[in-house]
């Protein structure tokens, strides 16, 4: 962008049925490619507004409906958890961040985040109870990605996970930088303690 | 009265008018130079290739064989702006995290004087860009131009959050094939360690107390993923 004036032309083909764009030329270059990937399917969402809508309304206020949906798939999932059917929660809780993660790209972020973080957390927990440390650590993890402050319980579960699988190192790490985040956390600082304890023992195992 | 010597003015004249000229010049070559100089600084950012798609899809030219250009819908033209918006605020986060550290390298001496020339360049580019955009916004649609900027942040910050989870969801198959390894190996070395005690009391022992003792392997291979938590308890008491 040297000139506000002059731009770089790029020969462009436009389908005249499904209004995709693509590369007049081929090969295109792959930022290109994946630059207009990401120019098709932004209009092809943009064909899903509500009718008086040409563009993006402002981000808030948000539909109430798909939070509601969101918001009963977690309840169902709840339920079924204090059912003790972990399996039939950690389905629920899928559908609902399957419900979550398909907002559309221009609303709020930070409702995203709020759903996605509980739903996670509480998959990680169903997870755990089945014994899906792999799972559960993954799920965590996501949960910390989309909160990282006020968000013990995910810290707490990803290290739990890690521990159930032996990986002491990477648990220590992580419980620590949970700790950054949630400062004195009695269940955070328990864990640390076994960890280290547990790590101190594989240690006197390696030397004997 | 007043009888000016012209003459004897002459030198004081051409000197003043030497000095003058000198600093014209002086002055004209080293702002050209100064101008030429920033205007072949390397730019801040690389190609805006949003904005290049949008302004080539405003100026499709005709397909081989067809004599009008193809006309582009409406909406390709709004999603692409949008997405010229997206890739600018991208930018704007750039530049204003870079701001504070040039400005406080270049107090420092740490960097030249001509990065700190190209980042007030990109800066000043990047506010006609918006601008830009926010006009044809306007003209699109009404009213969108208050409007697109914060849509195009809430696209950047939801595939910001979209990309890191997606990364942490393609680990979880890696580590969930690790984990079926991990857990078989711990089984069988669990039963080599059971097998060679077996054998080591099998010594003394009748084969009736050996096919009691066959029961035992499976009994605590199931209990696996509860043992180590005792054992960690056993280590918290140790302690204390």
């Amino acid at each position: 962008m040297s000139d506000l004036e002059s731009f770089d032309f790029i020969p462009l083909h436009i389908d005249p049925k499904s209004k995709a764009i693509s590369a007049a030329q081929t090969p295109a270059s792959r930022a290109l490619e994946a630059e207009l990937n990401a120019l098709n399917s932004l209009h092809r969402s943009l064909h899903g507004l509500d009718p008086p809508h040409v563009v993006p309304p402002p981000p808030v206020p948000v539909n109430p409906k798909r939070s509601a949906n969101i918001g009963k798939l977690r309840e169902s999932g709840n339920a079924d958890y204090r059912k003790q059917r972990y399996g039939e929660a950690a389905k629920f809780y899928t559908l609902g961040l399957q419900m979550a993660l398909t907002r559309a790209a221009w609303e709020p972020s930070q409702l995203v985040r709020e759903e996605v973080h509980a739903l996670y957390s509480n998959r990680a927990q169903a997870h755990m109870h089945l014994g899906n440390w792999p799972e559960a650590a993954a799920d965590a993890e996501a949960s910390v990605e989309a909160k990282r402050q006020g968000n013990a319980k995910a810290w707490f579960r990803r290290g739990r996970s890690l521990v159930e699988m032996g990986r002491l190192a990477e648990a220590r790490e992580w419980v620590a930088r949970g700790l950054e985040f949630e400062g004195e956390e009695k269940e955070l600082i328990e864990l640390l303690r076994e960890v280290d304890g547990k790590m101190e023992e594989e240690k006197v195992r390696r030397d004997a | 009265m007043f009888d000016i010597d012209w003459r004897g003015l002459l030198l004081p004249l051409a000197y003043l008018g030497v000095l003058v000229g000198t600093f014209v010049t002086f002055s004209r070559v080293y702002r050209k130079r100064k101008a030429f100089e920033s205007a072949n600084l390397a730019p801040w950012f690389g190609p805006h290739l949003q904005r290049n798609i949008y302004l080539s899809l405003l100026h499709m030219e005709p397909e081989e064989g067809s004599e009008k250009a193809p006309k582009v819908p409406d909406s390709v033209i709004r999603a692409a702006l949008l997405r010229r918006a997206v890739e600018d605020i991208h930018r704007i986060i750039q530049i204003r995290t870079a701001k504070q550290a040039c400005s406080s390298l270049l107090q420092r001496g740490s960097v030249g004087d001509d990065l700190w020339q190209r980042f007030q360049r990109a800066e000043k580019e990047m506010e006609e860009e918006l601008r830009d955009v926010v006009m044809e916004a306007n003209a699109l649609v009404p009213n969108w131009g208050q409007i697109i900027f914060q849509s195009a942040n809430e696209i950047a910050a939801n595939k910001a959050l979209r990309d890191r989870i997606d990364e942490i969801e393609a680990q979880t198959e890696n580590d969930k094939e690790w984990w079926e390894k991990r857990r078989t190996n711990i089984k069988t070395e669990f039963m080599k360690e059971l097998e060679a005690e077996e054998e080591g009391s099998e010594k003394g022992q009748t084969k009736a107390s050996l096919a009691g003792s066959e029961d035992e392997p499976v009994l605590v291979e199931t209990d696996t993923p509860s043992a180590t938590p005792s054992g960690a308890s056993k280590k918290k008491g140790g302690k204390k």
